[in-house]
């Protein structure tokens, strides 16, 4: 049996910020990893977030240079498809005024392929002193008299040590610990997704900085499109609870849109890889830690509530489980309650923050993108309507706002409902209202008709007395 | 290019010598079929009333675990591959 102070099982980000942290604080580390080296069984669509820059100094050492797959998102493309499989619209979005710091006020997302992050990631880690072990899988852990001690790998050896569990969606440290046997339909997600080439001048030349996509469609989950040097991802997810064919039925309708085929042929794409991953996503995290042991990342169900961003919230959480480990191995007590402080302490990062809202967060996006049938299928021409209608030499001006309008209004019934369930507890949530006082009858009579007044109405001609 | 069009077995590389790493406990199964929507490479399959997972799912497996995770049964049996084997990921 060898013996160490932190036993990390998994090198991903989350894994391998803790074996950083745990080595610089003078731990005697190692971290494992299944695959040949870190980053060859992970699959992400994968942006990085201008927080992860904000908070850990290696950043700024993520040049091309180490890492020739990456492409700053400047910009965002959203794509509304309407239940034709035809592109209703897009909106080009880029970071807004009232973005606060650098480098968020210069791009949305940083993208790279995890082959080459993860590996990068890594070095920090086993440079800092920590012991990585790859090709090799973590089967079991260690008990005594019940409590876990350390892991076992696959060929019987040993590792005695505290037990972080930075092995992802389908952590075997989790189900072993007793800490969660599986994940249920929804709080799981299944991500299918191709990695397409294409020469980086033709990317550059067609899509300049707009390095993200969001095909928004009336009939397939919401499907993401992250740009690279030389290639990009095409992919979507779902709750486990939600699909009723194969998610690669419905990746291979958005990859067969029309516009996507169009799309390809310009860029000169070509598919070269197919990917299929889980990633948790849950309102709120629960059963983080017991005695001995801490889960962090997707092992714990960190990603963020709204979007599913989970590199950040891996390398945070990483970053705190070493911080209670180290101060629970000095005080000797590394008890599931002297533990309790792990919970305490991400609660109050910005990735507690987002987790403050995580009901609601979730709740909207579940009912929203993913809910192509029920939800965009209004949604998209609802929305194509107000901002697409405009421009349009079909009637008079005045005339065609009038339609518009009264078209609008014909989603109400199914709008209304809509924003009653889910955004107005956002919106009470975010601003710390209470929802009864948004709600209420009275105070709703008192702006709803004068809103209702504010419809287009026949006016007096021009000149008339 | 059509996605029906695309040689799926060719877009990935994979280091043999996994081993078995699924299974399905056939006393367990309630044939819900879930497994089999789920799995994107359909590897599972239905034969009579018989759930089953295809011989050469080493080969074809994405190792992404959605049978495993579906099966509220907990008929399906699932451990990695051993280390340094099964996929690997060149643009994940
Ligand atoms: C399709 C998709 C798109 C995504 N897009 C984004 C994005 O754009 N931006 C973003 O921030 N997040 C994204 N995410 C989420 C993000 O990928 C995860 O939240 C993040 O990887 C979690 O990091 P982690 O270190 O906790 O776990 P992982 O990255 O999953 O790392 C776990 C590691 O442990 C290893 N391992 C597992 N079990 C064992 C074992 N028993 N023994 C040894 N090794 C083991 C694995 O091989 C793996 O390397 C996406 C996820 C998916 C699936
Ligand atoms: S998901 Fe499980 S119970 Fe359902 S058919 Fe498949 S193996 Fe049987
Ligand atoms: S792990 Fe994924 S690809 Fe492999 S059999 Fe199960 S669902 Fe299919």
């Amino acid at each position: 049996m060898k013996e160490y102070d932190i036993v990390i099982v998994g090198g991903g980000p989350g894994g391998s910020t803790a074996a950083k942290e745990a080595a610089e604080k003078g731990l005697k580390t190692i971290f494992f990893e299944r695959g040949r080296k870190p980053g060859e069984k992970n699959s992400s669509g994968c942006g990085l977030g201008p927080r992860i820059w904000r908070e850990f100094d290696i950043m700024k050492e993520l040049t091309p240079d180490k890492c020739p797959s990456i492409r700053e998102g400047k910009a965002a493309r959203n794509y509304f498809v309407n239940k034709n499989d035809i592109v209703a619209g897009y909106v080009m979005t880029r970071p807004t005024e009232s973005v606060t710091y650098e480098p968020a006020k210069s791009w949305i997302t940083m993208n790279i392929y995890r082959s080459e992050f993860d590996p990068w990631i890594a070095k920090f880690a086993t440079d800092a002193g920590a012991e990585l072990k790859t090709s090799t899988l973590i089967v079991d852990l260690l008990k005594e008299d019940g409590k876990v001690i350390g892991v076992v790998d696959e060929k019987g050896e040993k590792y005695k040590g505290f037990v972080i569990g930075a092995d992802g969606v389908i952590s075997m440290v989790a189900r072993q610990s007793g800490l969660r046997k599986k994940w249920a339909h929804d709080q799981v997600t299944m991500c299918p997704q191709y990695d397409f080439s294409a020469p980086p001048e033709k990317i550059d030349d067609i899509m300049g900085d707009e390095a993200l996509a969001v095909w928004w469609t009336s009939t397939c989950p919401a499907s993401y499109q992250v740009f690279f040097h030389d290639g990009f991802h095409q992919g979507l997810g779902n709750w486990l609870s939600w699909w009723d064919a194969s998610p690669l039925y419905y990746l291979n309708r958005i990859i067969n849109l029309k516009y996507y085929q169009r799309l390809l042929r310009i860029l000169e794409a070509k598919p070269r890889e197919l990917q299929g991953h889980l990633l948790p996503w849950i309102s709120y995290p629960y059963n983080t830690h017991t005695e001995n042991v801490i889960l962090i990342g997707d092992a714990g169900g960190f990603s963020c509530p709204l979007e599913a961003e989970g590199i950040y919230p891996a390398m945070v959480t990483g970053r705190i489980a070493v911080e209670v480990a180290a101060d629970a191995i000095t005080a000797g007590d590394t008890s599931r309650t002297a533990l309790d402080i792990f919970d305490e302490k991400w609660k109050k990062t910005s990735v507690g923050e987002d987790f403050e809202d995580g009901e609601e967060l979730s709740k909207i996006w579940q009912a929203l993108p993913f809910s192509p049938q029920e939800t965009m299928s209004w949604f998209v021409p609802m929305f194509m309507e107000a901002i697409g209608g405009i421009y349009d030499w079909s009637q008079p001006h005045s005339k065609r706002i009038r339609q518009i309008a009264g078209h609008i209004k014909m989603y109400f019934p199914k709008a209304l409902p809509f924003i009653m369930k889910y955004v107005f507890p956002l919106v009470a949530k975010i601003f710390e209202n209470e929802l009864d006082k948004m709600m209420d009858p009275k105070q709703l009579m008192a702006v709803l008709p004068k809103l209702l007044q504010m419809l287009p109405q026949k006016k007096k001609k021009r000149g008339e007395k | 290019m059509r996605a029906q069009d695309f040689n799926l077995e060719g877009l990935t590389k994979r280091i043999p010598g996994t081993g078995d790493f699924i299974s399905i406990d056939i006393d367990k199964c309630n044939g819900c079929e879930r497994c089999i929507i789920i799995c994107m490479k359909a590897l599972w399959k239905k034969k009579g009333s018989k759930i089953y997972l295809v011989d050469d799912y080493q080969t074809k497996c994405l190792e992404c675990a959605a049978c495993y995770q579906v099966c509220d049964a907990n008929a399906i049996k699932f451990q990695y591959p051993v280390g340094g084997t099964g996929i690997v990921i060149e643009q994940g």
